[in-house]
């Protein structure tokens, strides 16, 4: 072979190297052709009983189009509205934004858990599948992430919710939508930030990875930047973490976002014993409703 | 609670391809000899429940400067498929021999990487010291030795202090010596001390700590 044809095989490759981990880190295994909610029988983290229970007329599904920009297309993404949907244009909203894992149903348990803050359907709870999670179309990404929740707060805002009563509640990868929006708002702009076992960063994922400070652009093109994105946010702010998250650690990643809000109130809640995702159940049940129920209430 | 998928855990542990290559030289060439090894193997993940190590690939060649000292450069070919193109240079030199076939060798290794989609660089030293001994009529190379890469920065990302600014291994290899050809099977302790969780990578180690890396090697001699 030629020299030059080994150069322009070298360079070649090196131009269409293509795999990256980023379509990889959404976790989409669990494919489903229907909602179930009480009915779904996969694993979860937790089950509540029956005095959690909402009745079916109080569960309002939702299909929304959600706007690619990158794209210039619209897609379809599901979503749940928990509570009275008369109430959204006089009273509070929680908007979750569930995690990597799987879809709605995985997540049920803890959309009725944020059903009883206050009492029950107190407030109204909205939370949605991100595009390809669940029965939402297309795949994943990182500013889907972001288009899909806005989307969701759009039609909040058309039923007649506005910024003071609108809480903004991120779990583990949903936090950095919930950052993302709180600290460069769109459709709406959030009243009160909730982060549960928050990714500092991509960046701090790749350090963590690979013992030395490898830059995240080595492995994704996720920025997942909440440790930055949170400097912007000025709205009050509650961060709790499990001390034993052997996921997202709480000192790399956890402590590093408490630590970057400036805004004039934040509060932490280390929960001891309580793995990625355990919060809820090894805090309580009781101790984790009343807990968001003051901090939504403080004036 | 498993927030991961197998192949989450498969593509994440790629992360540590940066710097996981197997021990490029052990004794160095004689002058003028050439050399061109193919190495595949990596730290150990859990998958699926079951241990495997990750399909690291490099290429890397050496040279015999003098009888005791070759230079070496590499390539890394999984990290290439990842737009990252890195290599680890350095030198191998020989420290003490004994015509019995034992010897002590160390290697100060430059390890560069650069990737394709920001152009952002990383540049880590890294020092190793082995002891080999020939049996069998030279037909095997027994080696163990240390290894250590060193972090540069101090601080890492949202100016957090960087919390390892050393990064100790272990390595014991067989080197398997045909007239052209060598066949080597290195093991090493990827890490030691250093706690592996939390962190989203499911490394195999020692007590939850560093990882254990198994790796293959086929080298041709010119």
């Amino acid at each position: 072979m030629k020299k030059t044809h080994f150069l322009y095989l070298a360079f070649s490759l090196i131009l269409s190297s293509c795999l990256r981990l980023d379509s990889n880190l959404y976790n989409l295994s669990d494919k489903i052709s229907e909602y179930k909610r009480d009915g779904f029988t996969g694993t979860q983290d937790f089950r509540l009983d029956a005095s959690y229970d909402i009745p079916d007329s109080l569960v309002l599904p939702l299909t929304l189009k959600s706007h690619s920009v990158k794209e210039n297309r619209d897609y379809s993404i599901r979503a749940f509205f928990i509570g009275h949907r008369a109430r959204i244009a006089t009273d509070t909203v929680i908007v979750y934004c569930h995690g990597n894992k799987w879809h709605m149903d995985f997540y049920w348990q803890r959309a009725k858990l944020l059903a009883h803050v206050g009492g029950k359907n107190r407030y109204g709870v909205l939370y949605m599948d991100y595009r390809g999670y669940g029965l939402s179309e297309g795949t994943p990404s990182e500013e889907g992430l972001y288009e899909d929740v806005d989307a969701c707060l759009n039609w909040l805002k058309q039923e007649g919710l506005n910024n003071e009563r609108l809480i903004m509640y991120g779990f583990s990868m949903g936090t950095s939508a919930a950052t993302e929006l709180s600290s460069k708002p769109r459709s709406l702009t959030p009243h009160k930030l909730i982060l549960e076992a928050p990714f500092a960063s991509a960046a701090v994922m790749a350090a963590d990875g690979a013992g030395l400070d490898m830059p995240s652009s080595f492995f994704t093109n996720l920025k997942i930047d909440n440790a930055e994105e949170i400097k912007q946010v000025k709205q009050p702010f509650l961060w709790m973490h499990g001390v034993n998250d052997l996921f997202l650690g709480i000192k790399t990643h956890g402590e590093v976002v408490f630590k970057n809000h400036t805004g004039s109130y934040k509060e932490a809640h280390r929960i001891d014993g309580a793995d990625h995702g355990e919060v809820p159940a090894t805090w309580g049940f009781r101790n984790y409703i009343e807990t968001l129920s003051a901090f939504i209430t403080k004036p | 609670m498993n927030t991961t998928n197998p192949l989450k855990v498969l593509v994440l542990g790629l992360i540590l391809l940066q710097a996981c290559a197997p021990t490029r030289v052990v004794k160095p060439l004689q002058k003028g000899e050439q050399q061109v090894s193919v190495h595949l193997g990596g730290p150990l993940l859990k998958f699926g429940g079951a241990p495997i190590p990750m399909p690291l690939s490099s290429v890397a060649y050496a040279r015999g400067l003098n009888d005791k000292t070759t230079a070496f450069g590499s390539l890394h070919t999984t990290a290439l498929l990842f737009g990252v193109i890195q290599t680890d240079i350095g030198i191998c030199r020989e420290l003490y021999s004994h015509p019995a076939g034992f010897g002590i060798s160390v290697n100060p290794v430059l390890n560069i990487a650069v990737d394709t989609w920001e152009g952002n660089k990383k540049l880590w030293p890294e020092l190793s010291l082995n002891a080999y001994q020939s049996l069998y009529q030279k037909k095997l190379l027994l080696y163990a030795g240390s290894s250590t890469w060193f972090e540069l920065a101090s601080k890492r990302a949202h100016g957090e202090t960087q919390p390892n600014r050393a990064l100790f291994h272990a390595q014991l290899g067989l080197q398997y010596q045909r007239k052209k050809f060598s066949y080597t099977l290195e093991g090493k302790y990827l890490g030691m001390g250093l706690p592996t969780q939390p962190n989203v990578v499911d490394y195999i180690g020692l007590q939850n700590k560093g990882a254990l890396g198994i790796y293959l090697g086929l080298t041709r001699r010119f």
